[in-house]
């Protein structure tokens, strides 16, 4: 009882990081039906840029404002790189055959990897102690300070998230661009700004993935973008990607799967293990658990 | 067109041929290698360029190949020569099973798939399933080839091995866009659905195609294998499968281009050895830049006799 209850809070913490992430993906593909392959080393190098905010920006301060200042000028940072990375790399290509535009994505992702290797140098950084080491213990269960401020940090972006894309007239344009983005345009929305307003939440929110890493795990390496993303991206798909809540849910279920995976099976196996469920339920269902079927034309 | 890829490729095979004679060791190596990534980015482009469908695990059956010559030839002592058939089979086998029950899979989900099964293949190597993959550190020490009694270690023995495998695979393409096969690999590229409405079986063509390209990997794993003596699991890692993906499409899926993109990605670097933390920084513009100049890739496969004025605008063919 005790291993369900710590993996339970230890797999929700993994799984709102995951959830973060894998908005930023569902996001990109709802509406310009592309992998974006880059987003995972967005992720990475925004808590690399969170590191160098702290220690170049902040002075090493760790008050309240300055962890704020830092979450938000690194997500304001890392908005700006999804706008260009989406300018140079992703518009030339919107009407080139699909699988030019896949090539493009994961030259951006090795440019901004190896980006990160060149500026902050190829070993493993650590990242600073942002919020005080405070646990709890609940009959033998730890619970962290950290942990309870990613997940509700996560949770009231998440919903956030949710109302600004279903009740508002800009969240109106984004659905409408994912559903039929010609018809959108005939509608007299800007699909231009509406693909540059998703890569502007998607990366913010990726970044505040990033740190979120950083902040749990401590240890942040130039080519952590790949294995995040992945996680993330499977998050997005066990959703159904394209959908949003879809992604939430995912990311939840994933981060509790790997960690009762660690937790009683083993933790060397985990990534074998996600991915098997991945083949399975893109087997049998392709669509993923909140994903519409969708008739479409091979 | 046609003509030109028959001539630069014989002109290629005839330069590579007397090549080894003419560079030193290190050289030789790399050489070998370039033909051994040629083999398998060919066979990724029968997957992928040919067939049509978004393949990211091809390293997963090269490695598959090299660790079955290693394991049958460190652990039960068979010779290089005799594993070949196993590590072509057991690859096309896995080919065929894996791709049955997923290539009716719309192709972003495709291509997650088959990532997902390059990543369980390393995590199965590094675990060390069964205690005969070595682990992390993989298998050192696997013997060289010998033939009649000779011992045909050098660079230049495994650079002939690799050219005679690179030829076969040459071979197989050629012969592949004459025939009936290859032809219905084209259609359904094309147009899945218009295939299948004149009487092709898709499904099958498909796995067929994911099981040829699977052997041909295997075999190149052998070489591998028998190149280095050795095999370990970052080798076959999955940015491996990224590789290849980005050289067959980079290149534009014809046989001079993906050779051309093999040469780029595994023999520029070693010219430019000094800027070695710069290649994939460099690399990833090149591959952005390349595709927004030339979206179908440097060289793009032309297919059959049709008439320049039957061809529609494919421009959203792919």
């Amino acid at each position: 009882m005790e291993t369900f209850l710590q993996q339970l809070a230890n797999g929700l913490t993994i799984g709102s990081m995951f959830a973060l992430v894998a908005l930023g993906y569902t996001m990109v593909y709802g509406v310009m039906r592309l992998i974006n392959f880059a987003h995972g080393d967005m992720v990475a190098a925004a808590a690399f840029v969170g590191l160098t905010v702290y220690t170049q920006v902040m002075g090493q301060a760790t008050s309240l404002f300055a962890v704020v200042a830092i979450f938000l000028l690194t997500a304001g940072l890392m908005a700006c790189v999804g706008v260009i990375l989406e300018r140079v790399a992703y518009r030339p290509l919107r009407t080139a055959p699909r699988l030019s535009a896949v090539v493009s994505a994961l030259g951006a992702s090795l440019v901004i990897q190896n980006g990160i290797m060149l500026i902050w140098g190829p070993r493993m950084r650590i990242f600073p102690e942002l919020v005080p080491q405070q646990f709890w213990n609940f009959g033998g269960v730890v619970i962290s300070l950290i942990q309870v401020l990613i997940l509700v940090i996560s949770l009231v972006l998440m919903v956030a998230l949710y109302l600004f894309i279903e009740k508002t007239r800009m969240g109106a344009a984004i659905r409408a661009s994912s559903i039929d983005q010609d018809a959108a345009r005939l509608m007299g929305i800007n699909v231009n700004s509406i693909i540059a307003l998703i890569f502007i939440i998607g990366s913010s929110l990726g970044a505040i993935g990033g740190l979120f890493i950083g902040l749990y795990y401590r240890g942040i390496t130039f080519n952590m973008g790949w294995q995040y993303g992945l996680y993330a991206f499977i998050a997005a798909i066990l959703g159904g990607i394209g959908n949003i809540p879809g992604a939430m849910l995912g990311g939840m279920l994933l981060g509790l799967f790997s960690a009762f995976i660690s937790g009683y099976v083993s933790s060397t196996w985990a990534d074998a293990f996600t991915f098997m469920l991945l083949i399975f339920i893109l087997i049998v269902r392709p669509t993923g658990l909140l994903g519409e079927r969708v008739a479409e034309k091979v | 067109m046609k003509n030109l890829t028959v001539t630069v490729v014989s002109i290629f095979l005839v330069v590579m041929a007397i090549l080894p004679h003419f560079l030193d060791a290190r050289w030789q190596t790399v050489a070998v290698t370039f033909l051994i990534f040629s083999v398998v980015a060919l066979s990724q482009d029968i997957v992928l360029g040919k067939a049509g469908m978004f393949n990211m695990g091809q390293a997963m059956f090269f490695g598959m190949g090299a660790y079955i010559t290693a394991i049958l030839n460190y652990h039960y002592d068979w010779p290089i020569l005799a594993t070949i058939p196993v590590a072509i089979i057991v690859p096309v086998l896995f080919g065929i099973l894996l791709a049955a029950p997923i290539v009716h899979l719309r192709g972003d989900y495709l291509l997650v798939v088959t990532i997902g099964f390059n990543i369980v293949f390393v995590q199965v190597l590094i675990n060390n399933l069964g205690g005969v993959t070595g682990g992390p550190n993989g298998i050192f020490g696997i013997d060289p080839m010998r033939l009649l009694g000779f011992e045909l270690s050098s660079q230049l023995a495994i650079y002939y091995f690799a050219f005679i495998v690179l030829l076969l695979t040459l071979g197989i393409m050629f012969n592949l866009e004459k025939s009936k096969v290859g032809r219905a690999l084209h259609y359904l590229r094309e147009d899945p659905l218009a295939a299948e409405s004149i009487g092709i079986n898709t499904r099958l063509y498909k796995i067929f195609a994911f099981g040829l390209g699977a052997g041909l990997a295997g075999l190149a794993g052998t070489v591998f294998a028998t190149q280095y003596s050795a095999v370990s699991p970052e080798a076959f890692e999955f940015i491996q499968s990224v590789l290849f993906f980005s050289i067959v499409l980079v290149g534009g899926s014809s046989i001079p281009g993906v050779i051309l993109g093999v040469f780029v990605m595994f023999v520029v670097p070693e010219i430019f050895r000094e800027f070695a933390t710069w290649r994939f920084f460099v690399f990833g513009f090149a591959m952005i830049i390349m595709m927004i100049l030339r979206p179908r890739g440097i060289w793009p496969a032309t297919f059959g006799k049709i008439p320049k004025f039957l061809i529609k605008d494919t421009k959203h063919g792919a």
